[in-house]
């Protein structure tokens, strides 16, 4: 990514000082980047990385541990059948073994112990088109901390669609790398849907091809802290990186996502939409979107968005969109951030219609979530997704009413 | 052959200097079938009346009883009031984004009911009634009242009260806001609401435009907390000569009561 990286920062013109932006370094990515825990340090609520983390809470990753080994991971077709050899490979390697570490290096502590304390590396190959998404099961072994490192790379040209699911209960570590080749459409979707004191803290390290379409999906409904960072950047011009998120925080729970994309090669597009619904007390919700255009990236389109919705008082959503631009000849970048609260009114409003309290709050968060899963554009991802917050939203509630939210 | 009684009703709402007593001691019986016209002048507390009912928790009652057939509506949240058979139409319908209206009406005419509509009946029912509100069928597809016009908010309301079938409904101002065209739409829509499930209807209305469409059986005048008379239609067509003046405290202009 961006350090090691060669760049003449242009010098501006007195005549016309607009034509190029100011002359200084990137403040936006000067972190390492290294596979050394060492290299980076303990976190503290004090580092900018870090003042929304709950440190206490994710302390116990902050050195590098024995796994517990007990996570499970499960490969087949999203209806259940095998994959198809010939198309999706799927092998466990070394940690360090091509694919695996070949994506970018950790940026933060904690990525650096997910990848010191991982045994080896599931690697998910996508070698030619599949017909249906690929399901990435992980299932959690348990509250002993373990560690797990995930890869999928697509080849040039490839079409297909990977979910990952993540659920039962767990604290782990873990390293994802996605790298996808020149041309490819690719999707990848994550789903945390963790039990109830699960801990999920780790990094994404992605990589698009040139010319290659990429839409990344965070879907993180359960966990009493999940954080989890994300970095991309591109492999040549024209690239498409699409990143949607949603997020749900019941009450004393922490969640965060950071997204840092990087555009380092000309005309390519970036789209990050999060949108995130917290209820009760205690609710937290993180979100930083950074977004570096660097000076070799003329034609640059990005754009960033977070939406929060608080529901009842007493929760904290944290939105946090950075911006930064190195070169003056781009299409747009743009950003947007709010938090929002359902308000009394509406409450009332549906509350007069016969609705229940909590049957409105449900209406509205499916709804608001709703709209973003419509985008993601893959029905049967969207239709997965849907059951999946539908589920999330009716937990313990009447068979009736589970029926009416599923209806479309 | 249902009821609803008011009897005694005291509220008032928290403003900026202190709490305001806006009702003073309501009495109006209501039964299926017959249409009460509330008029009355700015302030009076015509809208008041309308939220307290509802259950706008905005409103806090001191005294008085609210019964429907019997039972107490003033111990009960605003949804238990809409499944006992209470309907609010709004003279400002909000706006939930997000909610399509398909969701929302499946929502509350599940909740109403107690249990989901049929799919098949249903959705012919919703497009008919759409229908005959002369509704985009787009509208549907959108959000719950965004976006919508101010006659169309309207329409929408009626559209609930069609679907949902209660047995009373207070309309606040409906016809605020309306054309001639859609005032006759909207007005059409109760009459049909009220022709199939006999409906009560207490209609809070400043204009008597919509008594050429809606009759009422009877003309209540609210001023100042509370009815100051009573009598058949032919007491609009007074108030519609006369205004509302002789209603009025002695010196205080019309709009000086407002909440």
């Amino acid at each position: 990514m961006a350090q090691n990286t060669e760049i003449n920062i242009p010098v501006a013109d007195p005549d016309d000082p607009y034509a190029v932006p100011a002359a200084m370094p990137s403040s936006a990515d000067r972190s390492p980047r290294s596979f050394d825990v060492d290299d980076f340090a303990v976190p503290t609520a004090r580092q900018e990385e870090w003042r929304y983390t709950p440190i206490d809470r994710v302390a116990e990753f902050f050195e590098v541990f024995e796994p517990a080994g007990t996570t499970t991971v499960a490969v087949a077709n999203i209806d259940g059948s095998p994959v198809d050899a010939g198309r999706v490979g799927v092998a466990r390697v070394p940690m360090g073994q091509a694919p695996s570490g070949t994506v970018s290096k950790p940026t933060d502590r904690i990525a650096a112990v997910a990848w010191n304390s991982a045994r080896e590396a599931v690697v998910v190959a996508l070698h030619a088109d599949t017909d249906q998404p690929v399901l990435v099961d992980v299932r959690g072994g348990g509250m002993d901390p373990d560690a797990l490192h995930l890869v999928i790379v697509a080849d040039d040209g490839v079409h297909a669609d990977v979910v990952v699911e993540h659920h039962g209960a767990a604290r782990i570590a873990e390293g994802v790398e996605i790298a996808t080749g020149r041309g490819s459409q690719v999707s990848t979707t994550f789903v945390q849907e963790w039990d109830r004191g699960s801990k999920h803290v780790g990094g994404h390290r992605i990589h698009v091809g040139e010319g290659a379409t990429l839409r990344h999906s965070m879907v993180t409904l359960g966990g009493d802290v999940v954080r989890i960072r994300m970095d991309q950047d591109f492999g040549g011009p024209q690239g498409d990186l699409n990143m949607l998120g949603v997020y749900f925080a019941d009450p004393g729970e922490h969640i965060e996502h950071r997204t840092m994309v990087v555009h380092n090669h000309p005309e390519c597009r970036s789209r990050v939409v999060y949108k995130g619904a917290l209820d009760g007390e205690g609710a937290h919700s993180t979100w930083v979107g950074n977004a570096l255009i660097e000076p070799t990236a003329p034609g640059t389109d990005s754009y960033e968005l977070n939406r929060n919705l608080v529901l009842t008082p007493g929760a904290i959503a944290d939105s946090e969109p950075n911006l930064e631009i190195e070169n003056g000849n781009i299409v747009g970048a743009g950003h947007a951030s709010s938090v929002g609260r359902f308000d009394d009114e509406e409450l009332f409003y549906l509350q007069s219609r016969g609705i229940p309290e909590a049957e409105a709050r449900k209406l509205v968060v499916r709804g608001f979530f709703g709209e973003l899963v419509d985008e993601i554009g893959i029905g049967q991802i969207a239709d997965h997704l849907m059951t999946i917050i539908d589920r999330r939203l009716t937990r313990g509630e009447s068979e009736a009413m589970t029926n009416v939210l599923e209806e479309k | 052959m249902s009821t609803l009684q008011i009897k005694d009703l005291v509220a008032s709402v928290e403003t900026k200097d202190g709490r305001k007593r806006i009702l003073k001691g309501v009495n109006l019986t209501v039964n299926s079938g017959e249409t009460h016209a509330i008029m009355g002048p700015n302030g009076s507390g015509k809208s008041t009346l309308a939220y307290t009912l509802a259950g706008h928790p905005k409103y806090e009652v001191e005294s008085g009883q609210v019964l429907l057939d019997g039972q107490d509506l003033l111990a009960m949240t605003p949804d238990e009031r809409a499944k006992a058979g209470l309907f609010l139409a709004m003279q400002y319908p909000v706006e939930v984004p997000g909610v399509s209206m398909t969701n929302f009406l499946r929502t509350a005419k599940t909740e109403i009911d107690g249990k989901a509509p049929a799919i098949r009946t249903w959705t012919r029912e919703l497009t008919d009634a759409m229908k005959r509100l002369k509704m985009d069928p787009k509208f549907a597809t959108r959000s719950v009242n965004e976006g919508f016009s101010g006659g169309e908010k309207k329409r929408a309301e009626v559209l609930q009260l069609e679907l949902l079938r209660p047995k009373f409904a207070v309309l606040d101002e409906t016809d605020s806001g309306l054309d001639v065209d859609a005032l006759r739409i909207v007005s059409e829509g109760v009459n049909r609401a009220k022709e199939s499930t006999g409906l009560g209807i207490l209609m809070v209305t400043h204009y008597t435009r919509i008594l050429k469409y809606i009759k009422p059986d009877i003309v209540h005048v609210f001023a100042d907390g509370h009815f100051v008379k009573t009598g058949g239609p032919e007491l609009a067509d007074e108030l519609e000569e006369q205004g509302y003046d002789q209603f009025l405290p002695e010196g205080a202009g019309s709009e000086s009561a407002l909440a």
